[in-house]
């Protein structure tokens, strides 16, 4: 029943899947390119769904990343689960100079809270544009706040000048790493846990 | 060591030809500065004749290229003729099928969205679902499942999402609310090349672009908890395809849900809800309700109309047809509220286009005061409603409307020349100005541009027709006949501008007309030049005053003929007199033929030149024989003629066509023999001082 046991030995390397959510126009499509081409895009254009995938060297290791970059929303609510439930982590982005899209986080976090069903999902709060701080309309300290409450680190990036923008990918891909390996301790201890996901997992494969 | 060859075409052309050891072997050999000047004078002949010849293969290739690409043009303009045929016969088959069909129903043959017919919609998906229940084993449930509308399909290739390698091919379907995945069927027993794998609710499928993924691309991916399924198109534009299509089919789906729910909320008065008649054969089907706006639509268009306030009667038209067609791809069974007002709304919109029609429709008591500018609100609003063709056919009769009107108007004018430039210059400023409008009313519509093609086309006929009326049949001269069809010419090639090229469909209708006229022009100067040479008493001309003779000099000179060398004494000119008219007529003949001149003229022009010419020779000639005494004299003529004349006519010719007239030169030929005597003489009268 182990995940790598079942099938023939991969040559790929492990695969961390990482979700960008939040309001439309945030810059969770900037953020992505910036971490994966280095470039910055000025003209906005509203994403549907775009998915990427990159090698590269996690603390020595090689891993490979597949970045979902979804829309602002999605009218179906089963889609938009669908989604969720295929991520392994979350980087939840609002964007410092909007207090509509900080606030918007509390749903995205519940929602996928709700479809992961652990309250320990690799996450990240990210409050992006940070090179627009004279039109910073949601303070450090409220954002840190809530962070605190939801128990997760707080980051303020900057797609534009890329500041902590490879910070964030690499915290939460260190974070899923964490995360497989105690899931793989405590499957291979105690066989069965409480973790549903982990749970439908198995079945699978 | 080689003896060196005689420089020649071959030696010099030859590949294996080395300049250097050329000019070395050459310096070997020739003793003498003489020798190698001679040499260098030779290859420097060699060297012109390969230029001149070079030049004129280049000339050569670019008439031929010239009028290839004149013919080109000619042909493409024949090709709209014929697409404008041939949808006209489409248009008219496809009318006559809908009137047989359907007999006493009126049926809309909408053009541009065919889709609003939802019987031929539901038929076709009907076959389409049967195809489909025929090509693939299991999916009877699916494909039988109540009111479920076929979108698209297409193989694929399933990538591993992990590793990235090609697992199998598939084959996708995509209906109104789902995504079907099958698998090529390994016992492919007969028709069941597809074995059903399994259906993907559109609701709940989360659909993902995938933009990078390595080396695997145009790929998408599907979600479907806990499964994640990448899938290969073959290009770009196939996945494009996909996903817009997917996104399309789950839109729509959205929009009609809420809808439903929206309807089920609105207030449900039980006056709208009628029963439908067939609705015993379905009796779980509930009655719907319609929102209000659409059962006030047939007023509200009415109340439009009557307003002459057509754009908003468009927008009501377009609200109903919308929510009727969502309706129908929604509900199998018909409902008699929709039908109703289905029938009504088609009834107005009939009314509706033919009073658009009507405001474009020719007609005798209206002024067109406004020109094609005034037409605009109708002709958009006809595209609109899916009459392109009709409002098209109506546009363009009314531009020969207008055309027709403003040619009545001119005032036939005293000169010809006058009344052609007015008529060329107003004709051909209004097709442009129609060109313009109709581009802008009609964009990109390939039936329409040519349709407008076609129309010019015809109407040149019209124009050259009655430029013909004006011009060749008021036996005009020569002259204004030339001068008048520069006019037109110049006019027609305004139209270029436009991609519209009537030059060579303009040169092949006035060809006929110009033949004719340089017929007639030819046969009038040769029996002018036989009336001149009976005349002439074969002598000097005797100019009377030295001022008379200076003038007549000046004027020959400003036609590009010296004669000084002909003057003798203070008044005498060694010219006869019919052969100094002929001269000046002969030149103007000449300009008038170069200025009309087209490849397909030239034989007839040629022709004219040389008649004319040989003509007043022979009457030299004639004189020769008759008038012995003057033989000398006569044969200067003849000299004058032959070299003088000739030499300035191929001159002016060869710089407007490129080359020589070649008949003109043959006659020359023919006559060398005189020349020649002539030439014996004038030596000899170079040491006999009594000449004369
Ligand atoms: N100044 C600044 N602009 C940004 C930043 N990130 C995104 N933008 C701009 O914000 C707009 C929306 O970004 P986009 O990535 O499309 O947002 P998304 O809808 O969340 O994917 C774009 O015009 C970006 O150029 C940033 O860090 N700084
Ligand atoms: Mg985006």
């Amino acid at each position: 029943m182990e995940k790598n046991m079942s099938k023939k030995p991969t040559v790929q390397p492990a695969l961390h899947k990482v979700i960008m959510v939040g309001s439309g126009g945030v810059g969770k499509s900037a953020l992505t390119l910036q971490f994966m081409y280095d470039e910055f895009v000025e003209d906005y254009e509203p994403t549907k769904a775009d998915s990427y995938r990159k090698k590269i060297l996690l603390d020595g290791e090689e891993v490979q990343i597949d970045i979902l970059d979804t829309a602002g929303q999605e009218d179906y609510a089963a889609i938009r689960d669908n989604y969720f439930r295929s991520g392994e982590g979350f980087l939840c982005i609002f964007s410092i100079t909007e207090d509509e899209s900080f606030q918007a986080t509390q749903e995205f976090r519940e929602q996928i809270l709700r479809v992961k069903n652990d309250e320990n999902i690799p996450f990240l709060l990210v409050g992006n544009k940070s090179d627009l701080n004279e039109k910073r309309k949601v303070t450090f300290q409220e954002a840190q706040d809530r962070a605190n409450k939801w128990g997760v680190p707080y980051v303020e990036t900057s797609a534009k000048t890329r500041d902590h923008v490879d910070k964030v990918f690499y915290d939460l891909m260190r974070e899923i790493r964490a995360r497989k390996k105690d899931e793989n301790k405590t499957s291979n201890g105690r066989g069965k846990d409480k973790n549903k996901k982990k749970k439908l997992k198995c079945t699978i494969l | 060591m080689d003896v060196p060859k005689e420089p020649n075409f071959h030696l010099l052309s030859a590949p294996e030809f080395v300049p250097e050891k050329y000019v070395r072997t050459i310096s070997h050999n020739y003793v003498g500065g003489s020798e190698l000047k001679n040499l260098k004078k030779r290859i420097q002949a060699l060297s012109d004749e390969t230029n001149n010849s070079l030049k004129k293969n280049v000339y050569q290739n670019y008439v031929q290229f010239i009028d290839t690409g004149k013919e080109i043009s000619h042909l493409e303009s024949e090709m709209y003729q014929l697409s404008h045929l041939l949808s006209e016969q489409k248009s008219l088959l496809s009318a006559l099928s809908a009137t047989s069909i359907l007999e006493d129903r009126t049926q809309v043959n909408f053009e541009r969205n065919p889709k609003l017919d939802e019987h031929e919609i539901e038929e076709e998906n009907k076959l389409k679902l049967a195809t489909i229940l025929e090509k693939v084993e299991g999916c009877k449930e699916i494909v039988e499942a109540n009111d479920r509308v076929f979108i698209f399909e297409g193989d694929l290739l399933e990538i591993d999402a992990t590793e990235n390698t090609a697992i199998k091919f598939v084959h996708m379907y995509l209906f109104n609310d789902g995504l079907m995945v099958t698998n090529r069927n390994s016992n492919s027993r007969g028709l069941m090349r597809y074995a059903f794998e399994s259906l993907y609710e559109l609701s709940s499928l989360a659909v993902v672009n995938v933009r990078d993924l390595g080396n695997i691309k145009h790929a998408f991916k599907l979600l479907i908890f806990p499964d994640t399924r990448v899938f290969q198109c073959s290009s770009n534009a196939s996945k494009k395809e996909w996903l817009d299509k997917i996104d399309q089919a789950k839109k729509l789906r959205l929009a009609t849900e809420q809808q439903k729910k929206d309807q089920t909320v609105e207030k449900p008065s039980p006056v709208r809800a009628v029963s439908m008649d067939l609705s015993a054969s379905k009796p779980e089907e509930v009655a719907v309700v319609h929102p209000e706006w659409l059962l006030d639509i047939p007023d509200e268009l009415d109340v439009c109309v009557a307003q002459r306030q057509f754009e908003d009667a468009v927008n009501y038209l377009r609200k109903a047809q919308n929510y009727i067609c969502k309706f129908n791809a929604k509900h199998s069974a018909p409902d008699a509220v929709i039908l109703n007002i289905q029938e009504k709304v088609e009834l107005k919109q009939n009314n509706l286009i033919d009073i658009l029609m009507n405001e474009l429709e020719v007609n005798p008591k209206k002024s067109f005061q406004g020109g094609l500018r005034a037409t605009r609100t109708a002709v958009r609003l006809l595209n609109d409603l899916g009459r392109s063709t009709q409002c098209c056919d109506l546009f363009l009769k009314l531009c020969s409307t207008m055309l027709k009107n403003q040619a009545k108007k001119l005032k036939r004018e005293t000169s010809t020349i006058t009344y052609i430039r007015y008529f060329t210059s107003a004709t051909f400023t209004n097709m442009c100005y129609m060109i313009e409008e109709f581009l802008r009313a009609f964009p990109d519509l390939p039936y329409c541009v040519s349709a407008y093609v076609a129309w010019a086309h015809g109407h040149l006929t019209i124009i050259t027709n009655h430029f013909w009326t004006q011009v060749f049949v008021t036996k005009a001269t020569l002259s204004t006949i030339t001068e008048c069809v520069q006019l037109i010419r110049a006019q027609c090639e305004r139209l270029c501008e436009y991609g519209i090229d009537f030059r060579y469909k303009l040169d092949g209708q006035l060809r006929k007309f110009i033949n004719t006229a340089l017929n007639e022009h030819r046969d009038k100067f040769i029996d002018s030049i036989k009336l001149r040479a009976n005349e002439d008493k074969w002598i000097p001309m005797n100019f009377k005053t030295k001022g008379a003779l200076t003038r007549c000099l000046q004027e020959h000179e400003k036609m590009g003929l010296k004669l000084d060398s002909y003057v003798s004494g203070d008044v005498w000119l060694q010219l006869t007199s019919s052969n100094i008219a002929f001269t000046k007529l002969f030149l103007v003949f000449l300009d008038n033929c170069l200025n009309l001149q087209t490849t397909e003229l030239l034989e007839p022009i040629n022709d004219s030149l040389c008649s004319v010419f040989e003509a007043q020779v022979a009457y030299n000639k004639q004189a020769l024989t008759f008038q012995p005494e003057q033989n000398l004299f006569v044969l200067k003529n003849i000299g004058f003629l032959l070299l003088v004349l000739v030499e300035l006519t191929q001159r002016k010719y060869k710089e407007s066509i490129g080359f020589e007239c070649e008949p003109l030169n043959k006659l020359v030929n023919e006559n060398s023999a005189l020349l020649k005597d002539l030439a014996s003489r004038n030596t000899k009268t170079k040491y006999s001082s009594d000449f004369l």
